[in-house]
């Protein structure tokens, strides 16, 4: 660029930056306002959601007065945290293969992955409930029975698919020279893999389980075909209410477990960014849009 | 030992818990109800057909598909229209020091739960709600807006839903253009529009058919947004599906309409790819400057 055009660039405001810049302000108002929304409305003193009344924390106070939301939020932290770990170890191990040891099957595979994450979450939902009756009931397997099995082995199939595609390109990313300069020295094929292989790949598997125990504690739609009585996650909790009439208290859970939610996609960012991503890899990772 | 032997376990787990209960969606949707308190339909061979097809495209759900083609072809066009300025924004005008910030607000919604982010909207637009309220303040309307379990209410709950993921494959797709393309082709005389139009458009085209895909297949099966903001008026294919599964217990008439859901999706898909196969094949022959990313095409 020459000095000309930066001097006129800095004097004259341009009329489409300015439009550009008024757009992305709109963008971001209207991305946030039921958020907005929700968490002012968590104050409001009303027995009903939908009409103001007042400020006040009887939302919070009936959430912690009430047993049935408790155990809602709990059985969905130990379903998040289970699925989580499964769906890590099943999609690391597919990630490792695919980055070190490609060839014909990687195609039959990757189009299994993309099949997993295209399908609309109904068709999931619809095709595991009579699967987990035809296992349980049918077939005996009684663990499919459990409101627990249910909803962690559903939860694993589409974060496992994610944290395959994460895992494989941390490591597609990373040349094989320094685990083949292990294997000259005489490791051993397991030293190797968790002396360097497991170290290299380590920030893609921790963001992996992240983004596996957010998609578990957020899913709504498998959850509630597939929960038991008992086992109610807190999404489904909320959309039972949510049909019977919405209460303060349901906004006060929502705030809740976004603040949670937040915390664990922070933490996910800055996995990442210290992992050597750029703000760009970030995004692209976090929505499965990268690869 | 063979090389996929690693990705075994994750293979048999997506042929367990994903391929084969799909598949026996299929089963069902050849089968017959047994009656209206058995759950599981009878799918032995001898009673195959394609009766729950038949009584799945009735005049009396045919509608609720066309309706959902059409929220979703919409929702998409309309994600499409608003992430366009607001990615190629966040790309190329906020400086870098913002730019990582700024895409972390724009994560925060898209990770925030669904059903949460839907019964904001329902308060927003229910008749005493924020739209309709301000609506009467500034005297655009003189009763309570009822915007709340309408067509329109799902359109606005689901172009706000899945924004997000338009947005950011754009982004993506803005972000890796080389900004010395833009420069040089403002440098050879042409306008912003022109160098919009015929440098940066084109190269984050697979941006924008990304997005228009994370867009337009959840959104033919989001069963959600319908539920909550569409009541009878706004119900989708999703709703439907979902109904006959949990309510009728009409499995095989449920998995016929899955089968029919899944087959508009694919159809859409298929008649846009070809469009935009010749829509390129346009562009490009009217064209005489090749970009990077067409040499090899």
């Amino acid at each position: 660029m020459s000095a000309g055009t930066a001097v006129r660039a800095r004097k004259r405001v341009s009329w489409t930056g300015v439009a550009l810049t008024v757009w992305g302000v709109v963008v971001f108002v209207f991305l946030f306002l039921p958020i907005a929304w929700i968490v002012v409305f968590s104050f409001n003193t009303g027995r009903i959601l939908t009409v103001w009344n007042g400020f006040g924390f009887d939302g919070y106070k009936a959430f912690f007065d009430n047993p049935t939301p408790q155990a809602a939020v709990k059985v969905s932290l130990i379903v998040a945290v289970c699925s989580a770990l499964v769906a890590t170890f099943l999609g690391s191990l597919a990630g490792v293969a695919l980055a070190r040891r490609p060839g014909k099957w990687a195609i039959g595979f990757l189009l299994f992955v993309a099949l997993v994450l295209v399908t609309p979450e109904i068709v999931d939902a619809i095709a595991l409930l009579p699967w987990y009756v035809l296992l349980g009931k049918d077939w005996n397997l009684t663990t499919f029975n459990s409101g627990w099995t249910r909803l962690i082995v559903s939860h694993a199939v589409f974060s496992t698919a994610v944290v395959t595609l994460i895992v494989r390109a941390r490591l597609a990313g990373i040349d094989e020279t320094l685990e083949e300069a292990a294997g000259d020295l005489y490791a051993t094929p397991i030293r190797r893999f968790t002396q360097i292989t497991l170290p290299l790949m380590m920030p893609a598997v921790l963001a992996g389980g992240l983004l596996a125990f957010t998609l578990s504690l957020d899913n709504t739609v498998i959850s509630s075909f597939v929960f038991v009585q008992g086992t109610t996650p807190w999404p489904v909790y909320v959309f039972a209410s949510v049909k019977a009439g919405l209460r303060p208290e349901i906004a006060s859970i929502s705030t809740l477990m976004f603040i949670l939610t937040v915390i664990a996609i922070g933490t996910v960012g800055l996995v990442l960014r210290r992992g050597g991503g750029s703000s760009t890899d970030i995004a692209a990772t976090m929505t499965g849009t990268g690869t | 030992m063979p090389k996929f032997t690693l990705a075994l376990p994750a293979w048999t787990w997506f042929i367990v818990f994903f391929a084969v209960p799909v598949g026996f969606v299929l089963l069902f949707s050849l089968g017959q109800q047994v009656d209206a308190f058995t759950q599981r339909p009878n799918v032995s061979p001898s009673v195959w057909s394609l009766d729950n097809f038949r009584d799945a495209i009735d005049p009396a759900y045919m509608p609720i598909f066309w309706r959902t083609l059409k929220i979703s072809i919409i929702g998409t066009f309309i994600c499409l229209v608003v992430s366009l300025p607001f990615s190629y924004w966040l790309a190329t005008k906020v400086s870098p020091r913002w730019r990582g910030f700024l895409l972390g607000l724009v994560l925060v919604p898209f990770w925030t739960n669904f059903l949460v982010r839907t019964i904001g909207w329902s308060l927003i637009l229910s008749p005493n709600g924020l739209v309709s309220s301000k609506l009467q303040d500034v005297g655009l309307r003189d009763s309570p807006l009822a915007l709340l379990y309408t067509q329109t209410g799902v359109q606005i709950g689901v172009v706000y839903n899945y924004l997000p993921l338009m947005i950011l494959p754009l982004f993506v797709a803005f972000d890796r253009i080389d900004p010395a393309l833009r420069e040089a082709s403002k440098d050879l005389g042409a306008s912003k529009v022109k160098t919009f139009a015929q440098v940066t458009m084109p190269l984050a085209m697979p941006g924008a058919i990304a997005g228009m895909l994370l867009v337009f297949i959840p959104l033919m099966g989001d069963y959600i947004t319908p539920t909550l903001l569409g009541g009878a008026k706004g119900s989708m294919a999703g709703t439907l599906v979902a109904s006959e599964f949990l309510d009728t217990f009409n499995w095989s008439l449920g998995g016929a309409m899955a089968v029919i859901m899944i087959a508009f999706i694919l159809a859409a898909l298929i008649v846009v790819t070809i469009v935009g196969l010749l829509l390129r094949a346009i562009l490009i022959a009217n064209r005489r400057v090749r970009l990077p990313s067409e040499v090899t095409a």
